[in-house]
């Protein structure tokens, strides 16, 4: 999943046979330098992919003595997996990463014979991709800020309010409890200028928009891009039987890898 | 050698002129049945939800009916007012939805409403939902071996006057739920449902450690909160399946009677 000058790759730990769980520690995620490569289903093809992959990135490193950019190894897995065209891994991947030179987000996906699935949103893969599919598209939104604003000097705690910020590339929609910090996860051309806004609570708007403006510098992106990654998948691999029991979400930065271990349901 | 393409009738049955003869069985002649390919069901695509709140609830649905790959219309309702005294059912209170195979939908609905009625007729009063809900269930059930093949849903206030939500299988398993996601994109629906009606995989932070963390605590949703989830819910379903578009169908029901919206949803 792309976010504002990151993204995001999360997998579930289930590894089974059908309906029998064999293993509830199996990650699907491989780290290769700057890129990391997510694999579903065989598992045998999994283990052999991931191993070939991890050769073969060590063999490019050795050579062009560099790091492999994302979309280099987007092409690499490509035309390793058609090699295989008439007896394929029966693996679908999914590629992240940040391109070294700009720092732009790259996201690929996969079919089992290599034919690439480039993306500025996000890619699913796996047993659960409905609900992934489902999950992800109303979540997601182009290049995922937080806002804190805190309503508490503005008005008295415990009132409850709806509140509806049109803005000029889409609509957020929020309720908001005067008693707590407001948590507004936005795009981050978002202008308060240009922002309509409508409310029950209308008064004082206008000037709190305004003397808080500068609260687009302080931008929370990575943490964003977690929350939403991890409730897409967390909430659609529990309505799917073969998919779940724990989750591992990678969240990469320009200088930095964040790896998070979620619990999850475990049944 | 000259026997296998002999043109003589005796050797190799009629040789008729025409490609589509009647040609026997092989398993005919063993005294068994030849088999009709003639298929009762159709799948008509499409997707409907529904979420109860506090003193309402809300059941959509999409317009598009399918068959294959093609699209027969953009406009056919899928979520029916039920069991009201005139034509138009303007003084309704149920809702009923079915998604499916819209023929037998129809069917069921017709079913439905007739019966609501002639509970009306003797007993003197409008049939409740729990009441109106068993009886849907009975009436799939009843058709156990060859099914009405329709997820439905229906949906009005309760007896408290709380929004009451049941949804169906298609032979009349039925269960009173917060929310309910039916037909093609109901995979890609009901885990955001689940998220953001039930709150599911959301925490209070700093409440505690690993599995000890307090879950949000659930509380039901304002109508103008739900109207929007319903239209997020569909935008994202548009998105990504084939058989849902066109239209969103939506009927609102409150203590003042069934509001009825429809907004255009993405045609392609």
């Amino acid at each position: 999943m792309v976010g504002k000058d990151c993204v995001a790759i999360a997998c579930d730990l289930r590894l089974g046979l059908q309906a029998l769980t064999v293993s509830n520690n199996f990650p699907k995620i491989f780290q290769y330098g700057d890129v990391l490569l997510g694999l579903t289903g065989l598992a045998t093809d999994v283990a052999t992919v991931s191993d070939l992959f991890r050769y073969k990135v060590n063999m490019y490193r050795l050579r062009e003595e560099r790091n492999i950019a994302p979309s280099t190894f987007a092409n690499l897995v490509s035309s390793s997996l058609y090699e295989r065209r008439f007896g394929p891994y029966f693996v679908s991947p999914v590629v992240a990463g940040l391109d070294q030179k700009t720092g732009k987000p790259f996201i690929c996906g996969f079919d089992s014979i290599g034919c690439i699935d480039f993306a500025k949103d996000f890619i699913v893969s796996g047993t659960a991709t409905e609900q992934l599919f489902g999950m992800c598209e109303s979540l997601w939104e182009p290049d995922m800020v937080r806002l804190d604003l805190d309503f508490r000097t503005l008005f008295p705690p415990g009132i409850f309010f709806y509140m509806m910020i049109l803005l000029k590339n889409g609509q957020l929609n929020h309720d908001v409890e005067c008693s707590t910090i407001m948590h507004i996860i936005c795009t981050s051309d978002l202008n308060f200028t240009n922002a309509s806004y409508q409310s029950t609570f209308a008064t004082g708007f206008d000037e709190f928009f305004a003397n808080n403006l500068n609260l687009l510098d302080d931008l929370q992106c990575p943490e964003d891009l977690f929350e939403t990654i991890s409730q897409a998948l967390l909430n659609a691999v529990d309505r799917d039987a073969l998919s779940g029991w724990g989750a591992h979400v990678y969240i990469i930065e320009k200088d930095k890898v964040t790896k998070r271990l979620l619990k999850g349901r475990q049944d | 050698m000259s026997a296998l393409f002999s043109q003589n009738p005796l050797m190799n049955g009629p040789n008729y002129s025409f490609s589509d003869t009647p040609v026997s069985h092989p398993n005919e002649a063993h005294g068994e049945l030849r088999e009709h390919r003639f298929n009762p069901y159709t799948d008509n695509g499409g997707s409907t939800l529904a979420i109860a709140g506090a003193d309402f609830a809300i059941v959509a649905g999409d317009t598009r009916l399918t068959s294959g790959y093609s699209i027969h219309t953009r406009y056919s309702p899928k979520v029916f007012k039920i069991g009201g005294t005139t034509a138009d059912q303007k003084d309704a209170t149920i809702v009923l939805s079915v998604v499916g195979f819209a023929a037998d939908g129809t069917a069921l609905r017709e079913r439905l409403d007739a019966a609501c009625k002639m509970y009306r007729y003797r007993h003197g009063k409008p049939m409740s939902v729990n009441a109106a809900a068993k009886r849907l269930s009975t009436m799939l059930y009843q058709k156990r071996f060859f099914p009405y093949y329709v997820y439905a849903i229906l949906a009005g206030l309760d007896e408290e006057g709380k929004g009451a939500v049941y949804s169906y299988d298609p032979v009349g398993s039925y269960e009173r739920e917060m929310c309910r996601a039916g037909g093609a994109a109901a995979s890609l629906i009901m885990p955001f449902l689940d998220n953001q009606v039930n709150f599911k995989n959301q925490h209070i932070p700093g409440s505690g450690e690993g599995h000890a963390i307090q879950e949000r605590e659930k509380k039901p949703l304002l109508r103008e909160q739900v109207e929007i989830l319903v239209k997020d819910a569909f935008d994202g379903a548009v998105e990504r399946h084939i058989e849902v578009g066109d239209g969103l169908q939506m009927m609102v029901i409150t203590s003042q009677g069934v509001e009825e919206h429809y907004l255009p949803l993405k045609k392609d």
